[in-house]
């Protein structure tokens, strides 16, 4: 192990390695899980709530989904200080674009127009990469509706179905296995409480541990849902039931 | 001419019984050639905020564009529509920055209060200096002829119906005494359950 590389993030390992890049990932790894699935007519976005106080007060409408611009929308792992401060900077890029194009954004340019400052702090100033991975479900006129995902080296790439936080690497084997192409909306929902509820097996899943918004495009406009705590209730005692009846056979 | 008659343009607004219109000629002219006979000026900024803009039209253009910036992210960190006193002083804020080299357009805002649904008319010089009226308001080229007829006009609570016929009676015979605006005439009607747009056909000269 070789510490003495450690400290400056700008430094690689003599086996190649950016630790201070790789520790961020492992921040991330224990903050709350974020799934993604591109559906043919929308894109659902689960997210698991780790801040479940009673004595929250609720100021705000979300915990880890955020609307970036008419077209789009992001959900956030790792820690939240340095999440507001990347969607800050999302709305401010997106807005600069419309301003100077009068046209939106396209996503995968606003993706990477980010992640080009996220690599920054990997290669200059001395200054830590910051420990949050984002997934963005958008539309665009070009490639329609689009799902992406970045981590703190500033990679990212375009998903049919991908999983960021704690547990991913077991959302991620759940969906190779069931993720089907062409699956609509109506059933990835039911797919992503179904791997949230299998992900968050020590921990009961409850509508209160659980975010879920939906995006789709209808009249010419791109909406974001967020599910009501009813309809998530629903949902999840339904899952339960299937859960049972699949273990008694 | 001076600059800000460069374009040409006739914006009027007026106050109703829990309603509100604004008015707009259609006419984009560079200098006495008219280029554009159904010329847009009014910006819708929320669900019951309509904006006109008088003036310069590349200003009108630039304004309004960099409004929509400054609204588009105020939306997103509140996420709540912005309220029209609100975006009144936003629209303050933006022109003064300007005040040693303003932008030669100004807007008319024409609101509707969301918590008691009262007309709001905001009225502003290029360099941002905001009233808010409750009777009316004119800008553009067309401005004498426009205060003229909306004094003799104009009454307190109107409804909806009346204060469409009035407002159109004043801005159509109003332009037709300026060569700079005219060609037409778009009104918006907002009122608490709906806004209406009406497109007006007025003397083609």
């Amino acid at each position: 192990m070789s510490r003495r590389y450690d400290s400056r993030t700008t430094m690689f390992s003599p086996e190649g390695r950016l630790y201070q890049v790789e520790y961020a990932m492992e921040a991330i790894g224990n903050a709350g899980t974020c799934l993604g699935i591109l559906a043919s007519d929308g894109i659902v976005l689960a997210c698991e709530k780790r801040i479940t106080n009673k004595l929250l007060d609720e100021i705000f409408e979300t915990e880890k989904l955020y609307r970036l611009s008419a077209d789009m929308v992001c959900s956030v792992a790792g820690i939240t200080s340095d999440a507001n401060i990347l969607v800050n900077e999302l709305r401010h890029i997106a807005q600069r674009y419309q301003l100077q194009y009068q046209e939106p954004m396209p996503c995968e340019q606003l993706v990477s127009q980010l992640c080009d400052i996220k690599q920054t702090y990997t290669q200059f100033g001395g200054k830590r990469p910051f420990g949050v991975s984002l997934l963005y479900a958008g539309w665009d006129p070009h490639y329609g509706l689009q799902l992406y995902q970045s981590d703190p080296s500033g990679n990212f790439s375009g998903w049919k179905a991908t999983c960021i936080g704690a547990n991913n690497a077991q959302a991620m084997s759940t969906l190779e296995s069931e993720f089907k192409e062409g699956i609509t909306l109506e059933d990835a929902v039911p797919l992503a409480i179904k791997i949230m509820h299998k992900i968050m097996d020590q921990n009961k899943l409850t509508a209160e541990k659980l975010e879920l918004a939906t995006v789709t495009r209808s009249d010419d406009k791109t909406k974001m849902t967020i599910i009501p705590r009813e309809k998530l209730e629903k949902l999840i005692s339904e899952r339960e039931k299937l859960a049972a009846a699949e273990k008694q056979k | 001419m001076s600059i800000s008659e460069y374009n040409g343009s006739a914006i009027v607004a007026m106050a109703g019984k829990d309603c509100v219109a604004l008015a707009t000629d259609t006419r984009f002219g560079i200098s006495f050639k008219t280029v554009s006979t159904d010329f847009d000026r009014v910006y819708k900024m929320g669900p019951r905020i309509y904006m006109g803009m008088a003036g310069l039209v590349t200003d009108m253009y630039t304004v309004s564009a960099r409004l929509r910036f400054r609204l588009n992210l105020y939306e997103l960190r509140e996420n709540r529509p912005v309220a029209p006193r609100v975006f009144f002083s936003m629209i303050t804020n933006l022109l003064y920055e300007r005040r040693f080299g303003s932008y030669f357009s100004a807007p008319v805002v024409a609101a509707l209060d969301p918590v008691n649904g009262k007309p709001l008319i905001a009225a502003y010089d290029c360099i941002g200096d905001l009233e808010v009226v409750n009777d009316f308001f004119a800008d553009g080229t067309s401005t004498e002829q426009l205060l003229g007829i909306c004094e003799t006009l104009w009454k307190p609570n109107m409804d909806s119906e009346e204060l469409y016929e009035v407002i159109s009676q004043c801005l159509l015979n109003a332009q037709d005494s300026d060569a700079l605006a005219g060609w037409g005439a778009q009104v918006y009607i907002i009122e608490k359950d709906k806004v209406t747009k009406k497109t007006l056909k007025a003397r083609l000269d």
